[in-house]
């Protein structure tokens, strides 16, 4: 990678109690239903009633998300704005079909039709913000939020003085239950503290929504520095480990994308032989497995660097934590297919 | 009439998601767009799926339905125009 990138905001409405207040003190969130839901915050503080009206959860969501982030950042006006999205949102997007079917083919309301595609959220963003630089949404399943990154760092490298980039997911019922036929989920019921003992196949699902604003120049309230990224799509034996074993640059810490599934426990394996000595910190068990779970991980891994301390309440199950945290490595990798790997370091 | 018109009300505060408001909150003859309700073109487009949906009637000119949309005592006008005597 050329040069650092620095995250100067950030904020998220996850599963946890994210959005507000303090996350070292916030209580842990978990269930038994094989499903992590968002705590949703309210949105009028944050976008006009009239706005929110037409607006479905993830819309909510994800603009509330970004607009806490720029408040954070004190950044008024956004940049480019850069997303990505694996599913975009579903309810307007099952709404819409089911329409289709119900009034066949007539009669459709425009408005799921709209919000359906994927980069709404961004638009909706740049209108409320009244921005117009470059906006971009990608929608690359488990590299949606890696390439949104990706885009905004190559940005920043060309001049930018900032970019607002984040990610957004939402699980309905509808494709919670798709997923659930085709072995995504565990079949037994799963207490979402314990999702690291139970390992067999399928995972737990999640949802939520990240938002960063990264800058090319540190300033005393950055979380963190992005010095390293590497993005690996379905590695042949061998690869991973190679390309692990290229961050040898001493991470005191590891945030790592476990998430229980037996079907792809072997990846963290790899992480465990190439890092013996290094400890890890899971994280799916507070947002759940989906596309762009990585965001969340990021969020958590940028907190953890700036506070020089882990939220200790969502990791009661884990105790040899060091007591200086300079550098973290992020590693996730989205069902054997999109694998990412990212380092921090302190700022 | 004035059952239309009070169903009417309901649909569009249905069909809009219009949480706030309730329909004794709109009046017969206030205007539907800009000020009034403040709708806006999207909804305009909700307002027309509405009339197909409920009331089985197409407007196929935009021109017409910037006449119908006006307000709540229009549309009521015009869905009584269209149905048998």
């Amino acid at each position: 990678m050329k040069g650092k990138c620095y995250i100067q905001g950030m904020a998220a409405i996850s599963p946890q109690p994210t959005f507000e207040g303090d996350i070292f003190s916030a209580p842990l969130v978990h269930t038994d239903s094989n499903l992590l839901a968002c705590i949703e915050p309210d949105y009028k503080p944050f976008v006009p009633g009239n706005s929110l009206r037409r607006m479905t959860r993830v819309l909510k969501m994800g603009l509330t998300t970004a607009l806490k982030c720029l408040q954070e950042s004190g950044v008024a006006t956004p940049g480019p704005i850069i997303t990505g999205t694996g599913k975009g949102s579903l309810q307007d997007t099952e709404r819409f079909i089911k329409e289709i079917e119900d009034y066949k083919e007539t009669a459709l309301n425009p408005t799921p039709f709209i919000q359906s595609t994927y980069n709404s959220v961004n638009g909706l963003i740049a209108l409320q913000q009244k921005c117009t630089a470059y906006n971009n949404t990608f929608v690359h399943r488990g590299f949606s939020f890696e390439n949104a990154l990706l885009d905004s760092m190559m940005l920043i490298q060309e001049g930018e003085p900032h970019t607002l980039t984040g990610a957004f997911e939402e699980i309905t019922a509808e494709h919670f239950y798709i997923k659930s036929r085709i072995g995504y989920w565990k079949s037994e019921s799963t207490d979402s503290r314990e999702l690291y003992k139970h390992l067999s196949p399928g995972t737990i699902a999640g949802e939520g929504a990240v938002f960063f604003t990264l800058a090319g120049t540190p300033t005393q309230q950055s979380y963190a520095a992005i010095s390293g990224f590497k993005m690996l799509y379905k590695p042949v034996p061998g690869k991973l480990t190679a390309t692990l074993k290229n961050f040898t640059t001493h991470a005191d810490l590891i945030v790592t994308g476990r998430n229980g599934d037996s079907n792809f426990e072997h990846y963290y394996q790899e992480l465990d032989n190439c890092f013996p000595d290094t400890p890890q910190l899971p994280f799916k068990h507070l947002c759940g497995e989906y596309d762009t779970a990585g965001a969340f991980g990021l969020w958590l891994s940028a907190h953890i660097l700036k506070a020089q301390q882990v939220p200790q309440q969502w990791f009661s199950m884990f105790n040899q934590l060091p007591e200086h945290i300079n550098s973290i490595l992020f590693y996730n990798h989205f069902y054997g297919e999109q694998h990412v790997m990212i380092l921090l370091e302190r700022v | 009439m004035e059952e239309l018109k009070k169903k009417l009300k309901e649909q569009i505060i249905e069909a809009l998601n219009l949480q706030d408001t309730k329909p004794a909150d709109i009046d017969d003859n206030a205007p539907l767009f800009g000020e009034g309700l403040g709708l806006d073109s999207i909804d305009s487009l909700e307002l027309m799926v509405l009339l197909e949906r409920q009331y089985h009637i197409k407007v196929e000119d935009p021109r017409e339905g910037r006449k119908i949309l006006q307000s709540v005592q229009s549309m009521a006008e015009f869905i009584q125009s269209k149905q048998p005597a």
